[in-house]
């Protein structure tokens, strides 16, 4: 199972994805409100998988793969996009991360993509 | 797997009435700055934030409206300002719908469809003229706006 850092500006979507990865054993080290936090979270938790938001105040979620892969190149990173963001989750997948999750969050397809991740990370 | 949905609905409620509350205040620097980078930011963030968890919880009229409103800002925010007073009456016309759907959800009413003339005139391009029947002047009364299509060169 895995330590996960959350970075995500709505504490509506912290807490879903809380609830919906903690039942199956992952840990939540950390929860960041925005790009620069996450960044600054990444390197103090070291976690197994970061879930990234993609629109953040302060710094946006792709700035944020780019910094934490800058660092931690083997860092595992999903993207949280939304519906029409297509391009910019091409553009944090060119960057270094790992895979997506498109919200409205559906956990079955949530816990099967951090599964896949991590288990690609091994 | 079942989520608390009654619980991710009190969250809804509490961070769209603070959106909404943000968006609000940014339309008010608009109006002083047309050109306001933190507002146009602000904005196209509130909506999409609103977008997205109006459409975990099924909140369909209030996920298409704020999506619009989202687009419209991506719009906005290309173009590096807003482009007329016409504009911005628009926006405040979006957040006034988006206010009445959370206080539906609020009074657990049910949620009317969008305005079809609403979502038909955030969808229209920047800088498309059209004749508006019914908009609405910044600060006043909703009142007949004609504006010029532009010229084919």
């Amino acid at each position: 199972m895995a330590r996960v850092l959350i970075a995500d500006d709505a504490s509506f979507m912290r807490q879903m994805i809380r609830e919906i990865i903690e039942p199956e054993g992952h840990e939540v080290v950390g929860e960041a409100t925005n790009g620069i936090e996450a960044v600054d979270l990444y390197k103090e938790l070291q976690p197994d998988l970061v879930t990234m938001d993609i629109v953040m105040p302060k710094r946006s979620g792709i700035d944020a793969v780019k910094a934490i892969l800058a660092n931690h190149p083997t860092a595992c990173v999903v993207m949280c996009s939304a519906l029409g963001q297509e391009t910019l989750v091409m553009e944090a997948l060119q960057a270094g991360a790992r895979d997506f999750i498109v919200k409205p969050f559906k956990p079955d397809n949530v816990i099967a993509t951090l599964k896949k991740t991590l288990e690609k990370a091994d | 797997m079942g989520l608390d949905m009654a619980k991710y609905r009190r969250i809804f409620l509490e961070e769209s009435t603070e959106h909404l509350g943000e968006i609000s205040r940014a339309l008010l620097d608009l109006e002083k700055e047309m050109a306001s980078v933190a507002a146009i930011d602000t904005i196209f963030r509130m909506a999409h934030s609103i977008k997205s968890m109006a459409a975990s919880l099924g909140y369909d009229p209030v996920a298409e409206l704020s999506h619009r409103l989202e687009d419209r800002m991506e719009g906005v925010r290309a173009a590096g300002r807003v482009r007329d007073v016409e504009e911005l009456g628009l926006l405040f016309r979006g957040l006034e719908a988006l206010e009445a759907m959370v206080a539906a959800v609020s009074e657990d009413q049910p949620l009317a469809p969008v305005d079809p003339g609403l979502i038909e005139e955030l969808g229209r391009p920047a800088g498309a003229g059209a004749e508006r029947d019914t908009a609405m002047a910044v600060g006043g009364e909703p009142k007949k706006v004609r504006t010029q299509s532009p010229s084919p060169r």
